[in-house]
């Protein structure tokens, strides 16, 4: 595990761990800077001005060091993808009924399609109404819809990820499930353009392709591949099956949802020592 | 012997001349379809909403931003299609080795022949 469950999972995954869903967690003030960069009236400046002219202000190429100590102690703000069952437990987990989804604040401004994949838990919903109020097309949704919804991002092919308001010696409470993607979204592309590992790190598990049961299903148009956001599949034209790059594996799982003969399965990454501190 | 340096592009913007980067955005989509996307458009000040209440997005003061610009390749056609002339592509200095094959009498690249023929295709 990394240390984000060493430190906050009391024995499970950190957003498995009940004590990060208190109430007054999300009261803390220590948690507030991350509220206010992620939900609040200072997201953009913050999501967008992080990486705005940064190789200027850090010439050196090397500032995936000081970029990450940024991430975590200054803006609190770290994600990490999820597979749907997970995000699923998550949804179930969140204290409060209400969920409120908004436009993706990343694709809006770099040009992309103005998408609602942002879904807020309810600690946040009033505070992020309250102080963006110019998104008036956000939606307040229930927790079954909020379920759907998941689903739905699954199906569409879009990563679910986590993000938490910070690393206070309290605890690290989620706040937001966003849908990113390397294509257009801030902390996909930071971690995979600069490696900053603080950004967005990768899931609890990864991917594994049973080859007897990939060999009898899609042999000529592997329908996986295309589902992988992070290019960790591979297909053999030899062998005509497909497998996973473990060190590039994110643990999302969308590959499997795809796969006509259910060839695919997540495991824990820790199974593999060469993953034990690839997060 | 010489050196040759790859450049690091940097896109200049006079936010006076763009006024409110919202109402206009030609660059950035310009810059998104010819692949690079570094550039963007995030509020000049977070909305103080004490003072106003933006109702829309467009009520709020934009500006042109670059970043990833390791990923820009000095094409220029952002600095081509501002209709108000607020977009500068500069070559800061100093610049940084990037690909750097110092050899006597020519530079040799992975494109270009000893003798300074170009090899890549058209």
């Amino acid at each position: 595990m990394c240390r984000y469950c060493t430190e906050y999972g009391n024995g499970t995954k950190w957003y498995l761990n009940p004590d990060n869903y208190r109430p007054e967690l999300f009261q803390a003030p220590g948690h507030n800077t991350a509220y206010d960069m992620l939900s609040g009236v200072y997201k953009n400046s913050f999501e967008v001005g992080a990486t705005a002219d940064s190789e200027d202000t850090l010439p050196d190429y090397n500032f995936g060091g000081a970029f990450n100590i940024a991430l975590e102690k200054i803006t609190q703000h770290q994600g990490q993808v999820l597979p749907l069952e997970d995000a699923l437990r998550v949804i179930d987990m969140t204290p409060g009924d209400r969920f409120l989804l908004m436009h993706c604040a990343c694709r809006r401004h770099f040009g992309h399609k103005d998408v609602f994949s942002c879904l807020f838990f309810d600690p946040v919903v009033d505070r992020a109404l309250e102080q963006r109020p110019w998104e008036t097309d956000s939606r307040v949704i229930t927790r079954e819809e909020a379920k759907e919804f998941e689903k739905e991002m699954d199906r569409l092919g879009l990563v679910h990820s986590l993000w938490d308001s910070g690393v206070d010696s309290d605890g690290k409470p989620p706040i937001v499930m966003c849908h990113c993607l390397e294509t257009d979204c801030m902390p996909t592309r930071i971690r995979a353009h600069f490696g900053i590992v603080n950004a967005q790190r990768k899931g609890e598990y990864v991917s594994v392709v049973d080859r007897k049961k990939c060999a009898e299903g899609c042999t000529k148009m592997p329908l996986c591949l295309p589902r992988c956001p992070f290019g960790a599949l591979r297909y053999s034209p030899l062998d005509m099956i497909a497998s996973v790059n473990i060190s590039r594996c994110f643990g999302c799982g969308l590959c499997r949802t795809v796969c006509p003969t259910g060839a695919v399965r997540l495991v824990d990454r820790t199974t593999y020592p060469a993953l034990v501190d690839e997060w | 012997m010489e050196e040759h340096v790859t450049p690091r592009y940097r896109v200049a913007v006079d936010e006076d001349a763009c006024g409110n980067a919202i109402d206009c955005l030609l660059c950035v989509k310009t810059c998104l379809d010819h692949g690079p996307n570094v550039l963007g458009y995030m509020n000049k000040e977070a909305p103080d909403l004490d003072k106003f209440i933006p109702r829309r997005l467009e009520d709020i003061d934009h500006k042109i931003i670059s970043g990833f610009m390791i990923n820009c390749d000095g094409c220029g056609e952002c600095v081509a299609v501002c209709p108000k002339s607020a977009l500068t592509l500069v070559v800061p200095e100093p610049q940084v080795h990037r690909a750097l094959i110092p050899r006597d009498g020519s530079i040799v690249l992975c494109g270009t022949l000893a003798d300074g023929t170009e090899i890549f295709p058209d």
